[in-house]
């Protein structure tokens, strides 16, 4: 199997050079270039390890060879082969799971609406109903797109299929391993159902997608007895293929489940509306409203996937006077409430005792650890938290033998924190995925993915003058601001940065700056030395040039948090 | 943290609050002493109203309750049946399924909108009970559901009147021939093709209704010998209403196609037929009185596109005098809160007796829905749905001040809060321009794609 070939992946490499060069810490798994791994047999030393919620060794080992989890424990018989990963000072915790993840999915091609195409009876892949496709025939791992979610210690990952309509298709599971394998998990697919639709055909609305599905649900029943009879009694007539129906028979015979993706607490009325009137395996994905239902869904064992995007702060938003009304301050009161209802969602499905995951559909990357930390502020334990992103994901994907907890046997698939999860100083430093390592040394050198400081000096004619550097990635392109003492001698100044050019090795860039009685066009350019130093020039056009050194701030953000 | 804290506490509170409203289900009541204005039976003086458990249990004077049952002292003040709209889009999400000509497959109880502002506005009304409906995009639209206005509730079950029999809507004209024929290409373009639908749909469930008679009786047999049909929730709808199980609420206009629609229902042995709108009904008074459940018009809405132009303000009066079974319904979120100043219009134009006028807005719309045992006047053994007028409500300067749903209060003029809001929509901003709901109607959800015009 060319999985187990002993590649590195190259987006990797570059991280691992980062990671062998500056903190020296886990150097034991590559060689020089990065590009080949010595040994897939690793062992984890002396790490705070939480195997699963509520649990906590201290100075325990962890052995996986091969991607599998073969040992944990204190001062265990280190295989030779073994490389060792220092975990003094780290803390260990089962690699995340994720559902209802949709990046990397491709939209499924569709066939060509015929010119005389009658929207009201489409074909149903036309009308977006195509259970029978399948997100794992329309995703491809790309390291690019997985890196980050990785980073944020996801190694498992439920993907939806895309598609507009009321039956996308079937989800895959993908392991966020090595970009050169095929890490698709074959286990256990669910059939996706939203309330959404094509529009313009039939079904346009949701009136109609709750019609249709039940057509759906009989006509499978259907089609399955027609199956029966004909297997008894070749004299009625052949069952005629038909793919849509095919691909719903494991929905209604309660093996597949149908993973429905609420909107609003009225989709998932309606979900459970579904479920009283055809029984099958129901899998609640992204519900994030509607506490009231908590016991409903207790009762009826649904699963339940909770949304990790949380509400935007809109209700400070103030009006102008004369538009507030008299009412204005209940208003914002009420609006206030309502604001911080799903924030402790969470909390009340943890009281009720209710095992839920989480689900990252609709959340923004960077907000993913501070939604946590919101959700925890409003009453969610941390054990709870971290059940929602290990053992409960597991147990609803119906995976838990392989993943969810470390333990041997399990694959290894974890995450190594700087601090304990969930606390302010808690950092990604790597992750191990299908026992591949995967190092994030920027979040621990510049605190977060995607913004730089330096502090920088340059030595001229009159002294020495200081100022910081900050840099932001927006997009993928670094911003920059550059602070200088004035010119004016009224205090320190901030420009915009032109032309930046900030690499792994180098960086050049260019600022204006106005004193008395002219405007200077400056340029910095230099080198990134591998001890986070910076060493250049700045060049004054029409001037002079002064020679440059700078030194990245390990931690950037410290107020921000 | 702490006032997080203390904002949640409070928040628990109030919704706990809420789950006690609503598992209270029906309730204890007596109003003494009001002018009760029965509709079937007369206005009786000075007379007390005794409620249990949601149903009136006893008209008459000097009655006694228990000990902790509510008294409402009404002594001055007017008690009528509350008001039945017969035609309403209020409290659903979306109103028209308009992707094909025939949709009798969907439900309109799937799409209850029970955080909708407008039924607390309609209650304070003295609005109790609405015909929640589909658009009239297609010539068979959706199964409509019959709504008791319980607010409060976040369950939109909660609001289905159990008792109610199905109800489907047909529309006729302009419509559906815009929509499909004009903005798709489909049938029907024309009248005619309106009427070609309709007879396609029923000769369709005919067979339907063969093929699955004969897989019933096949299934029963030792060896089964032909593979079973497919299911098809449409036709199986159109098989109900040929079965007179289902009651058909038709949007119409003109005369001739109201005619056209009352012959073939006859051919099929319909006869659970109310016409919605019917503003040329007058010119087929006797018809819809022989052959109908009757008709529910506007008082005096007109002219908003051509097939409307021949309408007049006699239309409810005409009717009936001829012994159609009339109501006066609103369409609108807006006239559902005032209903029974539609009702009074038909003094100045027809001059109907007060009973009369009030039956247009209480019992018959209840006869119209198939709810007509359960409400629609007071009587003993009816559903306690009352609404408490200061004055007589013909009167242009009456205003309702309580009204209650299976003895339940669910509007207090007393008690009126400025934000009566059950759920708050965070996506939104508190701006106030944007608190009111956006008027609903007729042809709602049918996109562009599906017309260039927009009308009732």
């Amino acid at each position: 199997m060319k999985s187990k070939k002993q590649l590195i992946l190259t987006y990797c490499s570059v991280y691992l050079i980062c990671l062998l060069l500056t903190l020296g810490q886990a150097h034991a798994q590559s060689d020089n270039n990065g590009d080949r791994r010595i040994t897939s047999s690793y062992y984890i030393s002396n790490a705070t390890v939480i195997p699963e919620p509520g649990i906590i060794h201290s100075n325990y080992d962890i052995i996986f060879k091969n991607g599998t989890i073969s040992e944990i424990g204190k001062n265990l018989t280190i295989p030779k082969d073994a490389k060792e990963i220092k975990g003094e000072s780290l803390f260990v915790y089962p690699g995340f799971i994720d559902l209802g993840n949709k990046s990397g999915v491709e939209i499924p091609v569709l066939p060509e609406r015929p010119e005389d195409f009658d929207t009201s009876n489409p074909i149903p892949e036309l009308a977006g109903i195509h259970p029978h496709f399948s997100a794992a025939k329309h995703y491809q791992f790309n390291e690019k797109i997985e890196e980050d979610w990785r980073g944020l210690g996801f190694t498992i990952v439920q993907k939806i299929p895309e598609g507009k309509g009321m039956l996308p298709g079937l989800t895959t599971l993908v392991v966020m391993g090595h970009e050169g394998n095929n890490n698709l998990l074959t286990e256990n697919p669910s059939q996706f159902f939203q309330f959404n639709t094509v529009r313009g055909v039939y079904p346009h609305t949701k009136l109609a997608v709750m019609a249709k599905w039940r057509d759906l649900f009989q006509n499978t029943v259907l089609y399955r007895e027609h199956m029966a009879i004909y297997a008894k009694n070749k004299g009625i007539g052949r069952v005629e293929f038909d793919p849509v129906l095919n691909a719903l028979i494991p929905v209604t015979q309660n093996q597949t489940p149908l993973l429905i993706a609420p909107k609003s607490e009225l989709d998932t009325r309606r979900a459970l509306k579904m479920l009283e009137e055809n029984n099958f395996k129901l899998v609640l994905l992204g519900i994030n409203e509607g506490a009231e239902l908590i016991p409903i869904l207790h009762s009826k064992k649904v699963g339940v996937v909770l949304n990790l995007a949380l509400p935007e702060d809109k209700f400070s938003d103030s009006l102008d006077n004369d538009e507030q009304g008299t009412d204005y301050d209940a208003r914002i009161e009420r609006a206030r409430k309502a604001f911080l209802e799903p924030l402790s969602l969470a909390s009340k499905y943890e009281k009720a005792g209710i095992p839920f995951a989480f689900t990252s559909m609709d959340l923004e990357k960077k907000d993913f650890y501070s939604n946590l930390r919101l959700m925890i502020d409003n009453g969610l334990s941390k054990d709870a938290a971290l059940a929602a992103l290990t053992m409960n994901p597991a147990k609803i994907l119906g995976i838990e033998n392989i993943s969810g907890s470390i333990a041997p046997g399990k694959m290894a698939n974890l995450i190594l924190m700087t601090d304990s999860l969930f606390s302010k100083d808690g950092k990604v430093s790597m992750v191990v995925s299908d026992g591949y390592l995967f190092d994030y040394p920027d979040n621990i050198s510049s605190g977060k993915l995607g913004s730089q400081v330096w502090n920088y000096a340059t030595e001229t004619p009159v002294g020495q003058s200081k100022g910081t550097w900050e840099f932001v990635k927006k997009d993928d392109k670094w911003e920059g601001t550059v602070s200088y003492d004035s010119p004016k001698g009224t205090g320190v100044k901030k420009a915009k940065m032109e032309n930046l050019e900030l690499t792994d090795e180098s960086l050049s860039f260019s600022f204006i700056v106005e004193t008395n009685d002219d405007v200077l066009d400056v340029t910095v350019d230099g080198v990134i030395k591998k001890n986070n130093k910076f060493e250049g020039s700045m060049n004054i056009k029409g001037y002079t040039q002064f020679t440059v050194q700078a030194t990245k701030d390990e931690k950037p953000n410290k107020d921000h948090e | 943290m702490n006032k997080k804290r203390l904002l949640l506490a409070g928040l628990l509170i109030w919704l706990s609050a809420q789950v006690y409203a609503q598992e209270n289900h029906s309730g204890d009541l007596l109003i003494k002493n009001a002018q009760v204005i029965t509709i079937t039976n007369g206005t009786l003086e000075n007379t007390d109203v005794l409620v249990k458990k949601g149903i009136i249990t006893e008209i008459g004077t000097n009655l006694k309750a228990s000990k902790n049952v509510k008294i409402v002292d009404a002594s001055g003040q007017y008690l009528m049946p509350g008001i039945i709209d017969a035609h309403s889009h209020l409290a659903l999400e979306i109103i028209n399924e308009a992707s094909s000509p025939v949709t009798s497959e969907v439900q309109m109880s799937d799409v209850i909108d029970p955080f909708d502002i407008s039924i607390y506005r309609a209650l304070a009304g003295g609005t109790t009970i609405t015909h929640a409906m589909h658009g009239s995009a297609n010539v068979i639209g959706g199964q409509n559901v019959t709504l008791k206005l319980r607010y409060g509730t976040k369950d939109p079950n909660r609001l289905i009147m159990e008792e109610a029999p199905r109800t489907i809507k047909f529309a006729l004209g302009e419509n559906p021939t815009r929509v499909h024929g004009i903005g798709k290409n489909l049938q029907p373009r024309s009248r005619m093709g309106v009427e070609a639908v309709i007879r396609n749909g029923f000769e369709e469930a005919l067979q339907y209704k063969a093929v699955w008679e004969k897989w019933n009786l096949e299934k029963q047999k030792k060896e089964i010998n032909t593979a079973p049909p497919k299911f098809n929730s449409r036709l199986q709808t159109l098989v109900d209403i040929l079965d007179g199980e289902i009651i058909v609420h038709c949007h119409s206009y003109r005369a001739d196609e109201i005619y056209m629609l009352i012959e073939v229902c006859k051919e099929y042995g319909v006869d659970k037929i109310v016409f919605s709108h019917v503003n040329e009904g007058f010119k087929v008074a006797p018809e819809l009185a022989k052959y109908t459940m009757g008709a529910s018009v506007f008082s005096d809405w007109w002219a908003y596109k051509f097939e409307v132009y021949y309408s007049t303000a006699y239309n409810a009066a005409i009717l009936t005098k001829n012994g159609v079974v009339t109501s006066i319904n609103s369409d609108s979120d807006e006239l559902v809160r005032h209903l029974y100043h539609e009702a009074a219009k038909t003094q100045r134009y027809g001059g109907l007796t007060d009973d009369e006028a009030l039956a247009l807005i209480t019992i018959n719309p209840a006869k119209q829905l198939g709810i007509g045992d359960y409400v629609g006047s007071i009587e003993v053994g009816k559903q306690a749905d009352l609404v408490l007028f200061d004055k007589h409500p013909l009167s242009i300067y009456a205003i309702p001040q309580m009204t209650w749903v299976d003895g339940i209060m669910y509007f207090d003029r007393k008690s009126d809060q400025d934000d009566q809001r059950i759920k708050i929509n965070i996506k939104r901003s508190p701006d106030p321009f944007r608190l009111s709901t956006g008027a609903h109607d007729c042809m709602q959800d049918v996109e562009m794609l599906f017309t260039d015009n927009y009308h009732h």
